[in-house]
């Protein structure tokens, strides 16, 4: 069509340049397609989440006997961008620092176990249900990512991820669900443990909690 | 000379009176003239939830400072200007979040403390927060149903 147009020199150097410049922003947009909408905190945090919607929607995953091949799935792509060392750092507050290496391997353990025992059954739940991205901030290597979930019923949870910049990667440390801080949450529930007993009372709870 | 020593002696009275007066309203109302020995921190809430100046800053059911100031920011969210006791230490993961007093009591700020190595300065500002719970929003959720 621009060529058809086009006629005279003049007129075909600029058909041309027109045609590059098309051609260039194409190209472009195919390379970074969302980069030029959301920051890289919000990229990561989509990638896993993304991941995680694949896999639930996976028809042949859905059968009866693939259920702890789902769940390790779902684990595994959760732990990459998760981290539990942190979280369980930050839920512990004060006693972390009392505790030995040795201690603090096996609490995360516990706790990243606790987590995804709490956390996968209600993920396994999902039908349909869309994450929207709504807002991101960055401050220095912190960052916040704010989404919504939309259920089916239209009803909507705000869910924002406060992620930290780990190397290239962003990690996760906290989940803030209606306004609640996960962390927030366990950290009340294990200082109250700790202090009305002892760590090693909360160790066995943990525990306990995770042979059910 | 004995009419000299009665002026004296009404003025000493009225400067007494003058003095315990402004000792009243000062400790009644909580005015801060030399400005209580603490340190200002600054955590950002996405909803503030009315909180006023003056609110109470607790940890563990204490008091441990005052809310100074409710200012809004650039980016909407409500910026709180905490005054805390000197003798607290806060940590940088520390959450601060504002909580209300009962169901319809006041509201105050509760600080549970970190655990990080990381100390917050005099001016700092505390990144992890917990804005207030709208206890209306969800009684409507309830009253009318959740959609």
């Amino acid at each position: 069509m621009c060529l058809e147009r086009c006629k005279g020199e003049l007129m075909e150097k600029k058909c041309t340049l027109k045609l590059f410049v098309l051609i260039l922003g194409l190209s472009l947009s195919a390379v970074f397609p969302l980069y030029a909408i959301a920051g890289e905190p919000t990229d990561q945090v989509k990638q896993t989440v993304d991941a995680v919607i694949q896999i639930l929607n996976n028809k042949e995953l859905k059968k009866p006997a693939r259920v702890e091949e789902r769940r390790a799935m779902i684990r595994e792509t959760v732990e990459k961008r998760f981290d539990f060392e942190e979280m369980a750092k930050r839920s512990l507050a004060r006693h972390w620092k009392d505790r030995t290496p040795q201690e603090k391997k096996e609490f995360t353990s516990l706790f990243s176990d606790l987590l995804e025992d709490t956390y996968i059954k209600k993920i396994e739940r999902y039908e349909e249900e869309k994450v929207v991205y709504t807002d991101e901030r960055i401050d220095g290597p912190y960052a916040t990512v704010r989404t919504k979930i939309v259920t089916t019923k239209e009803m909507e949870i705000p869910v924002d991820y406060k992620i930290f910049k780990k190397g290239q990667k962003w990690e996760v440390y906290d989940i803030i669900v209606e306004g609640v801080s996960l962390v927030n949450n366990y950290r009340t529930q294990f200082n109250q443990i700790i202090r009305s007993g002892s760590y090693e009372d909360l160790v066995q709870k943990l525990k306990k909690k995770a042979l059910k | 000379m004995k009419k000299f020593n009665l002026e004296i002696a009404v003025g000493f009275f009225l400067l007494l009176g003058i003095l315990s007066l402004a000792y009243i309203s000062i400790n009644l109302g909580k005015l801060e003239i030399v400005g209580k020995s603490g340190y200002t921190i600054y955590p950002e809430f996405e909803k503030a939830g009315g909180i006023k100046p003056k609110a109470v800053v607790e940890i563990a059911g204490v008091e441990v400072g005052t809310v100074k100031s409710v200012a809004i920011s650039s980016d909407y969210r409500a910026v709180v200007e905490l005054s805390i006791d000197k003798a607290i230490k806060l940590q940088e993961d520390a959450i601060a979040s504002i909580k209300t007093k009962g169901l319809i009591g006041e509201q105050y700020v509760q600080i549970s403390p970190g655990g990080s190595d990381k100390l917050i300065a005099d001016g700092g500002k505390l990144r992890e927060t917990e804005s207030a719970i709208d206890i209306e929003e969800l009684i409507s959720q309830y009253v009318f149903g959740k959609v």
